[in-house]
């Protein structure tokens, strides 16, 4: 066999596979891989962070990588033993790589550098935190509000700066809100749960209820099961196949035809990034008011939102935590953070925030974000690794009952089963691995 | 063992040395490796620890589990016959002097060659609901069945639609029926001629021939072909895993064993929990082995000794 | 042409009709303008060939260039792994009397009833322990340590030849290897291509390895490669999309051209005597 003509194609082959560009890298420097799940001007912003981080020493430097299906793609490199030494994360699944040992306890480097939790809201702090150690830092949080349309507001006699505080104040500025064509098709309705429907598995929240109480899951408690029912008056209200057909002429999330930009939906549970959406998306004249989603029962339940946050994080096995801990030091001063949650166009998770801050923010709503962030009774998602699942057979759930193949009790129960089993699961697994895993991590 | 012998031994073992290396490490280590992994609570990060058949005491009631094994059996029910007929029709076809018959069997046999990322992404597109080709060719029809019954009947949108996922799934696996087609054509070509002279002697019609020379001479072939694309569905993969981006496809429907293992695996971390299903799917595969060797063994006619 | 051919002949076309559609399809929405892609009826013929959407594929790609090195570099040493290792394997199998050799081979035929995904924890294990996650290794490294499927068509063909060169070449003296090298692969030259071709072919394939070996984008395949670029685009870029999909497929092609006699007639083999 004439092996000859083999190495033709292997040196080009060879070649192809070596360039690329990567030059740029002082050399002496201790490089960190930093993959973060960010992509367009989000990306941007956090690459400003990392390049002036870059500039302002000698030792390190920080090679950040835009990086989709993040989290696959960190599971497989931790599970590996090649992990990059910076991870983006969302706060939400904290507790999966915590438990899983796929993170390095930053209690020691936080206490050597003095950040505590009087360095940022509490509530950042507490999602941080599991099983006793520190395992992040925020990046860039968000709150929950309901955001409403001001100018149909006005046009439908409705005061366009009194957002409804109650959900049958919702309910009734709703039915006001509800336009039909000459063929009794929806044309705009005032709010519809689907709209995003990003959050299918918390509307228990604003009802009193939750989604477990520490130690068993209560996705079935009397709050969660009013929320569904809520919800189920929807396909009552408006037949299902009206609902469809509204559902089929909206545009996609990121365009013109927005359903909450053309008008079709008047408001919508969202966070501040809506606003750059808005500025991107929406009508010149678009006029729109922030406040707290309201609850059944303002007077008990209080200012209810949900607080998310991306964090940064150390993998387990990252070859450079201590440097690695640098950056992340870095990025949780003052200016920096502001600087990034302002390209972010998000709020800052520190305790203070500077009066800059806000004036420069472009978002004039940003202050309102805060608040809800800082209120008493804002919640997080709770720190159990069954969030995804929840997730997922809450958006089974919620399209179950949306379209009225199931009633709430039957889907709230199915899921309360589903997730107790796993959580059960889950808790033996840990109950093995505690022991183990608590002398690894050492002492907080 | 004689001296003779012992040297045979050793020339023998030299020559398949990197085959029992690779079978010893790659084959027969995994696969009591996965037997005991099987049994444990195992998350790579963590140190495994046993506890028995947990993991398939847990697989037996888990409704996901027999949800993605029943869209694989589904699947391969469905596709393997299908398929099956498919490359059988064409080969039938080809097997015979007709001009252009080499660029015919290149058109039939180059979608078998596809990589298969190229083939999920192709088939994305072509079962898009509103853009896709597929659907643009079946509105006309549609169009007219309405028109004739007064229904209302619309193209599905294929793959967001439960009740037609697999359907879209299956259209993408007979477009590779090339592959088992080339080989039908060859064990058609290798039946000797003069069976059918004798037969067109004897006056047979086109259809007893069919039934009595050709297929009973090619069931080792369609066994063969039966059987490679029965193994082939129950590991089934990369085309869902394209198509849903490592999801389940609308309500679980593109959920297969294969898949389901991965996300165990790679997801969740449940690495032992993904050596349970890894077990059932070679047992599935073993049974179904087993049960073609019965099948074959009175209906497959092997000619000559 | 009889009644009968002209019949055959015109189900023959319409049926090649609608197995090239969807590659035509594929060409047909790889030139379009992006509006034109979202028209609705579809048209076949782009209004101007917009031969511009390769380079913007190739570019919106990100490393196609070092996807298709490494897919490249990866089918070359498969290829290499796979011939040599699968060769000798067969040969010994074949060719060779010793005591145990035939279980030994029932034992090989065995092993391709182990699906992939059964065995894929622990090899993935084995990997990560030796270090290899995250490179190309574990991909090409197995190959040489030969394939049951492979061996099994080397070994058909080896058994087919005839006898009577070797035992001559025996009782001149020469050892095995020295047999193998100038008899026997002489002859073997068809066969070890329809080997290469195949391997060559599995190897541009393989999806799943890639997937759960390579973590650092630039160590990607092309398979790999085109899939993490769908999952980026969503469901907006099909003309990108399809670019990308017609130039992964143009190496398969053209190398099935090359070697189209060779690979049917292999293929062919692999479903006779059995």
């Amino acid at each position: 066999m004439n092996l000859l003509f083999l190495r033709l194609p292997l040196v080009v082959a060879v070649f192809l596979s070596g360039c690329s560009g990567d030059s740029g890298i002082p050399s002496g420097r201790t490089v960190i891989r930093y993959w973060d799940k960010w992509s367009g001007w989000e990306a941007e912003a956090m690459r400003a962070v990392v390049d002036e981080f870059n500039r302002s020493q000698e030792r390190i430097w920080v090679e950040f990588s835009s990086t989709s299906h993040i989290n696959r793609k960190l599971m497989l490199s931790i599970g590996g033993g090649v992990p990059p030494d910076v991870a983006g994360l969302f706060g939400n699944t904290l507790a999966v790589y915590a438990e899983n040992n796929a993170l390095t306890p930053l209690d020691q480097l936080a206490r050597e550098a003095g950040l505590g939790e009087d360095h940022y809201i509490p509530i950042f702090w507490e999602i941080c935190n599991h099983l006793g150690h520190l395992w992040a830092l925020p990046s860039s949080p968000a709150s929950l509000g309901l955001v409403w349309n001001k100018k149909i507001f006005r046009e439908n006699g409705l005061d366009p700066d009194r957002p409804p505080s109650s959900i049958a104040e919702l309910e009734s500025m709703n039915d006001r809100l509800v336009r039909r064509d000459t063929n009794g098709r929806l044309q705009s309705v005032g709010h519809l749960p689907s709209e995003p429907g990003w959050w299918p598995a918390i509307w228990g929240w604003w009802f009193g209820g939750q989604l477990w109480d520490g130690e068993r899951m209560t996705m079935d408690d009397p709050g969660n099961r009013v929320a569904m029912e809520w919800i189920s008056t929807y396909p009552r209200r408006f037949a299902s196949r009206d609902l469809l057909s509204f559902r089929d002429g909206f545009g996609n999330f990121a365009s013109p035809q927005n359903a909450f930009f053309t008008g079709r939906v008047a408001m919508v549970l969202q966070g501040p990034w809506i606003h750059t959406f808005i500025e991107k998306y929406a009508p010149a004249d678009f006029a729109w008011g922030v406040a707290a989603f309201p609850t059944a029962d303002p007077a008990r339940l209080g200012t209810v939102t949900l607080v998310e946050t991306d964090v940064l994080v150390i993998p387990a096995g990252a070859k450079h935590p201590r440097e690695a801990f640098e950056f992340l030091r870095y990025v949780s001063r003052p200016a920096v953070m502001e600087k990034l949650c302002l390209g972010m166009r998000k709020f800052s998770p520190l305790r203070e925030t500077s009066p800059d801050f806000f004036a420069q923010h472009p978002n004039p709503h940003i202050r309102t974000f805060l608040e809800l962030a800082k209120s008493p009774q804002a919640k997080r998602v709770p720190p159990f690794t069954l969030w995804a699942m929840m997730e997922n057979d809450m958006k089974q759930a919620f399209g179950k009952v949306w379209n009225g193949t199931a009633t709430p009790e039957e889907v709230l129960r199915e899921v309360q089963n589903h997730l107790q089993a796993e959580l059960e699961k889950h808790q033996q697994r840990w109950s093995r691995l505690s022991g183990i895993l608590q002398k690894q991590w050492g002492s907080p | 063992m004689n001296s003779g012998n012992r040297g045979r031994l050793a020339t023998g073992f030299l020559f398949i040395a990197p085959w029992l290396v690779g079978f010893l490490a790659l084959s027969l280590y995994p696969f009591l490796s996965s037997l005991y992994l099987s049994g444990c609570d195992y998350s790579v990060l963590a140190p495994a620890v046993w506890i028995g058949p947990e993991n398939y005491t847990n697989l037996a009631q888990d409704p996901i589990f027999w949800k993605a094994a029943g869209n694989t059996v589904l699947f391969a029910m469905v596709s393997v016959p299908l398929g099956l007929l498919l490359s059988f029709l064409l080969a039938l076809l080809l097997n015979a002097d007709i001009p252009a018959r080499g660029f015919f069997r290149t058109v039939f046999f180059l979608p078998s060659l596809m990589p298969l990322v190229c083939l999920a992404v192709l088939w994305l597109w072509l079962l898009n609901g509103d853009l896709g080709l597929v659907n643009a060719c079946l509105r006309p029809f549609l169009g007219l069945g309405n028109h004739l019954f007064g229904a209302s009947w619309a193209p599905p949108n294929w793959l967001q639609d439960p009740h037609f996922a697999l359907a879209g799934l299956v259209l993408t696996g007979i477009w590779g029926v090339g592959h088992p087609m080339v080989i039908f054509l060859a064990g058609l070509q290798e039946v000797p001629r003069h069976l059918y002279e004798s037969a067109d002697i004897d006056g047979a019609s086109p259809w007893q021939k069919l039934r009595h020379i050709t297929l009973p001479m090619l069931s080792p072939v369609i066994y063969f072909n039966g059987l490679m694309a029965l193994i082939g569905c129950f590991q089934v993969f990369a085309v869902p895993f394209v198509m849903t981006e490592g999801g389940d496809g609308p309500e679980r429907s593109l959920l297969f064993l294969a898949t389901y293992l991965y996300q165990h695996a790679f997801e969740y971390w449940n690495m032992g929990y993904a050596c349970a299903i890894g077990l059932f799917l070679f047992c599935l595969i073993l049974g179904l082995t087993w049960v073609a060797s019965r099948v074959s063994s009175r209906h497959v006619h092997y000619e000559g000794a | 042409m009889t009644c009968g051919k002209t019949i055959r002949f015109l189900l023959l076309l319409a049926l090649a009709a609608t197995f090239l559609a969807p590659m035509a399809w594929m060409v047909s929405t790889s030139l379009k303008p992006l509006a034109e892609t979202m028209t609705v009826p579809p048209r076949w013929i782009p209004s101007s060939l917009q031969w511009q959407n390769y380079p913007d594929a190739i570019r919106a790609m990100g490393y196609f260039w070092r996807y298709t090195g490494n897919s490249l570099l990866l089918c070359l040493l498969t290829v290499a792994g796979t011939l040599v290792s699968s060769t000798l394997a067969a040969y010994g199998f074949a060719r060779l009397e010793w005591p145990g050799r035939d279980k030994l081979f029932s034992l090989c035929l065995a092993t391709m009833m182990i699906p992939f995904p059964a065995i894929m924890v622990p090899i993935y294990g084995l990997f990560k322990d030796l270090g290899w996650i995250g490179s190309l290794k574990p991909l090409w490294i197995p190959t040489f340590f030969a394939s049951a499927f492979h061996v099994f068509l080397l070994r058909q063909f080896f058994l087919s030849l005839p006898r009577d060169m070797a035992e001559a070449a025996r009782i001149d003296g020469c050892n095995e290897w020295q047999i193998l090298w100038h008899t026997v692969l002489p002859l073997a030259r068809p066969i070890l291509l329809v080997v290469a071709v195949f391997q060559f072919l599995a190897t541009w394939n393989d999806f799943l390895g890639p997937l759960i070996y390579l973590t650092d984008q630039r160590t990607f395949t092309l398979a790999l490669g085109l899939q993490s670029f769908q999952s980026q685009q969503g469901g907006t870029a099909w003309h990108h999309l399809m670019a990308a999909s017609t130039l992964v497929i143009l190496p398969v092609l053209f190398l099935f051209f090359l070697t189209q006699k060779t690979l049917i007639q292999g293929i062919a083999t692999t479903g006779s005597k059995n």
